[in-house]
């Protein structure tokens, strides 16, 4: 863990130097573009985290192993945290590009209908005593919730929408300049790690918890 | 358009921040279950030594009394035993009073 700690480091200080040292000013919207080096790779991060809460959940139900569902938790907690910087850093981005902090257009409304499942998720492990029943219930929530991440990204496909279509997830090749694109990439990879470091991290306290209470 | 660095720093801090207090509290929630679950283990470690030398003691004790009374057996009489088992001769065998 020590190691995955120092990686995450090491990524978060090159993601920052390639953000604000390597990656320019872009033309259209200026300097606030940098915003994306943070929004972007954060729900990436946030889909990544809630897949494995799917996997997780699935892998719980169908085997009743304890450490199946403390994956479950801690990556849909970590996820949670992931989409909720995603939405927030969204918003600051919208207000000097788009002139407002918030609107209720599709992709907005449905990473917000998740990111509420999701804190659903959460209140539903703490609201129920029961050790099994909370992680049965919570798994079936996690499962329904993750399914909801395609309906967030073809949003902007399927219905007319002020957020713009995705720039790199889509087929074809990406029309992002090379060193905008890297700089993306390098600081997904930074808080990837970061959010894997969480999961883990997590994790562990999670079975802490379990053996105080045992 | 302005560079709006602000906004920036509002999003980057506003991240780090987030971040930060959730790894902090990780941190700490860890610690202090580590703390509990090493208390735990010692405390139970300090009964069981307990017991064991309860345990110890009640064994010695039975040992010493096993042995006194071995010793108590091995002592000298100063008279000898009676053929009948009572503690006491029978008064036909008992030497004279002084």
């Amino acid at each position: 863990m020590t190691v995955l700690g120092w990686l995450t480091a090491l990524g978060l200080v090159a993601g920052l130097v390639m953000d604000f040292g390597i990656a320019p000013r872009e033309m259209t919207q200026g300097n606030v573009q940098r915003i994306m080096y943070v929004h972007v790779p954060a729900v990436w991060v946030a889909y990544l985290a809630f897949i494995v809460g799917l996997i997780g959940s699935i892998a719980y139900l169908a085997r009743r192993r304890p450490g199946a569902d403390r994956i479950a938790h801690a990556a849909c907690e970590v996820g949670t945290v992931f989409l909720g910087v995603n939405i927030a850093t969204g918003a600051i981005w919208g207000k000097p590009t788009w002139g407002t902090w918030w609107t209720w257009d599709a992709r907005l409304t449905s990473v917000s209908v998740v990111f509420v499942m999701f804190l659903a998720y959460l209140l539903l492990r703490g609201a129920i005593d029961d050790e099994e029943r909370a992680a049965r219930y919570s798994a079936v929530l996690g499962i329904v919730a993750a399914l909801n991440i395609p309906l967030v990204h073809f949003s902007v496909y399927w219905w007319r929408t002020l957020h713009q279509p995705p720039s790199l997830l889509k087929p074809g090749s990406s029309t992002m300049p090379p060193v905008i694109l890297t700089a993306l990439l390098v600081s997904f990879a930074a808080l990837a790690l970061l959010g894997a470091y969480f999961i883990v991290r997590r994790a562990r306290v999670l079975a802490l918890e379990q053996e105080a209470l045992a | 358009m302005p560079d709006n660095w602000s906004f920036v720093a509002a999003a980057y801090g506003l991240a780090a921040v987030v971040f930060i207090a959730y790894g902090r509290w990780l941190r700490r929630r860890e610690h202090e279950l580590t703390a509990l679950s090493a208390s735990r283990a010692h405390s139970q470690a300090v009964r069981s030594d307990n017991t064991q030398a309860v345990r110890s003691d009640n064994s010695q004790a039975v040992r010493s009394d096993n042995s006194q009374a071995v010793r108590s057996d091995n002592t000298p009489r100063s008279q000898p035993l009676s053929e009948t088992g009572h503690p006491r001769p029978e008064p036909s065998k008992r030497p004279p009073l002084q």
